[in-house]
């Protein structure tokens, strides 16, 4: 489903500054597969994460996610791969002046779904995330733990076959996060792969899923059912 | 399909209201340029209608002597002049025209300004031969030829008074021209501005868009549409104007000028596509660079 082959990028900061964030990486992740992406600040997640989704092109190497081959993707292809792809951000970034059916709605509207696709599948997985009773209730009116529902259900409603999630625990507290957890679990189970790039390290050992451990830009441990540092 | 332009109507509608008083700067702005263009495409209506017309009238004037100045011109010289004219292969037609003609002509001329008739009296005006040239061009060879004969008492090109008149009216064109193109620049930029700080105000629904894989027209078919909006607007008020004021303007001058010929409500209703077209593209033009240097920023 996804699969990088030696993929090398810098950041320019200024004429000779420059700032390795991935190097040289090669990695494989499988349909339906879970992973969990964890490391410091800085050592290449959200590199990782804008590279799968074609915010950035790599300097070197080759990156394939949903079939497709990123480093030759023409740009008006670009959206028919972010429409295989779910985003989840650390922040919600949900629509504040819209309410909770009709920001999971808009991401349907805006690919052109006719009304009555959004009519059905809107409250279908607005119940999977467990927020059928919040249908008509504005973003500021929910619990943070509620709006990152909100946030998944917006990612999954097109059902798309990878979902990323950037930090989805990073803004709430333990206990919510569990919840999360759970729901991105139960997400994972209908065939969708699920990257989840965090720092959260009780959610990484309870999970018990592959890990993948960066440092400075080079992947220092991928291990199946393994726990967030050495030490345990 | 209906639901996605729904979509993209209600959103330029809503950049179009989120503030209104840039809307009306922008729409304005337009006006005014296009308005200017509109005006110089009238005027160069005008001087091609006048210059049509004035060119078939093109005429030399032969003055003949009458006694005033020179010694009258008689029958004889009168019919060698007539004949040597005919002759000539540059000239076209030779009319005579005698001092009653020519007072009667003067007469209707300024008909509305009794105080001139009174000046003039009936024999003052000199009897002349009008020679319409085949290329107006040939002018000095009527002048050098016919200069010395005996009789004649000044040789006039009107086609001066004319060149003179649209020297005038081009430089007049010109300058409305390049105003015109100022304006429309300052406009151009009004309206990527505006497009910018739409987009800018709009730049957490557009990231989701494009996250969810929204298309880049999707995207960007509303910033599109709502400076297109104020472009058509603006083109639609300069032609209200112009229609407005022009045809007034010109009715009232050919009551002034009875020598030529003025443009219309005709010519002001066709310079409407032209504007709106221009309206269409000078907002199209800049919100698509404006978008496209939002996108890499």
């Amino acid at each position: 489903m996804i699969k990088l082959k030696n993929v090398t990028k810098t950041y320019k900061r200024g004429a000779d500054d420059e700032v390795v964030a991935l190097k040289d990486v090669s990695l494989e992740v499988g349909k339906g597969e879970f992973v969990f992406v964890v490391g410091p600040s800085g050592s290449g997640k959200s590199t990782f994460m804008k590279l799968l989704t074609r915010e950035q092109l790599p300097d070197a190497g080759e990156i394939y996610v949903a079939g497709k081959d990123l480093t030759s993707l023409r740009s008006w292809k670009i959206p028919a791969l972010r429409r295989e792809i779910g985003y989840v951000f650390q922040d919600f970034k949900l629509l504040p002046n819209k309410s909770v059916s009709e920001n999971v709605a808009f991401a349907l509207e805006v690919i052109g779904k006719g009304r009555r696709e959004i009519q059905r599948r809107v409250p279908e997985v607005l119940e999977l995330v467990g927020l059928e009773d919040k249908t008509g209730a504005m973003p500021h009116e929910l619990s943070g733990g509620q709006q990152q529902r909100v946030s998944i259900a917006r990612a999954f409603v097109n059902n798309p076959r990878i979902l990323l999630c950037d930090e989805p625990t990073g803004n709430l507290d333990p206990s919510t996060s569990v919840g999360i957890m759970k729901l991105l679990d139960r997400i994972n189970r209908t065939g969708a792969t699920v990257v989840m790039a965090t720092h959260d390290q009780h959610i990484v050992d309870s999970m018990r899923r592959r890990v993948i451990e960066l440092e400075n830009g080079v992947v220092v441990r991928d291990q199946s059912r393994g726990v967030y540092g050495y030490a345990g | 399909m209906s639901a996605r332009w729904r979509y993209i109507i209600q959103e330029s509608a809503k950049g179009l209201r989120r503030n209104p008083l840039m809307t009306v700067a922008v729409i304005l702005s337009i006006t005014v340029s296009l308005t200017l263009l509109g005006a110089t495409l009238l005027l160069r209506d005008q001087i091609d209608l006048a210059t049509d017309d004035w060119v078939e009238q093109v005429e030399v004037s032969i003055f003949l002597c009458d006694g005033t100045t020179c010694p009258p011109i008689t029958d004889e010289q009168q019919e060698t002049l007539r004949r040597d004219l005919e002759d000539q292969p540059v000239v076209e037609e030779v009319i005579y025209e005698s001092k009653e003609e020519a007072y009667e002509r003067f007469s209707e001329l300024f008909k509305d300004q009794p105080n001139m008739l009174e000046i003039v009296e009936p024999d003052i005006l000199p009897a002349s031969f009008r020679v319409s040239l085949v290329d107006p061009d040939e002018f000095l060879i009527i002048r050098d030829q016919f200069e010395a004969y005996p009789g004649v008492e000044d040789i006039v090109d009107q086609r001066e008074i004319l060149t003179q008149f649209l020297n005038f009216t081009r430089i007049v064109r010109n300058g409305a021209l390049a105003i015109a193109v100022i304006q429309l620049a300052a406009a151009a930029l009004l309206i990527g501005n505006t497009i910018l700080m739409s987009a800018f105000a709009r730049r957490e629904q557009t990231a989701i868009m494009k996250l969810v894989g929204a298309s880049n027209w999707y995207i960007r078919l509303p910033f599109l549409m709502e400076a297109v909006i104020t472009g058509l607007l603006g083109a639609l008020v300069s032609w209200g104007l112009l229609y407005g004021v022009v045809p007034r303007v010109t009715e009232g001058l050919s009551q002034e000028v009875l020598l030529m010929p003025f443009i219309g409500v005709t010519e002001v209703i066709a310079a409407g596509p032209p504007l709106l077209l221009a309206g269409f593209g000078i907002a199209a033009i800049s919100s698509i660079v404006a978008l496209w240097f939002f996108q890499d920023s």
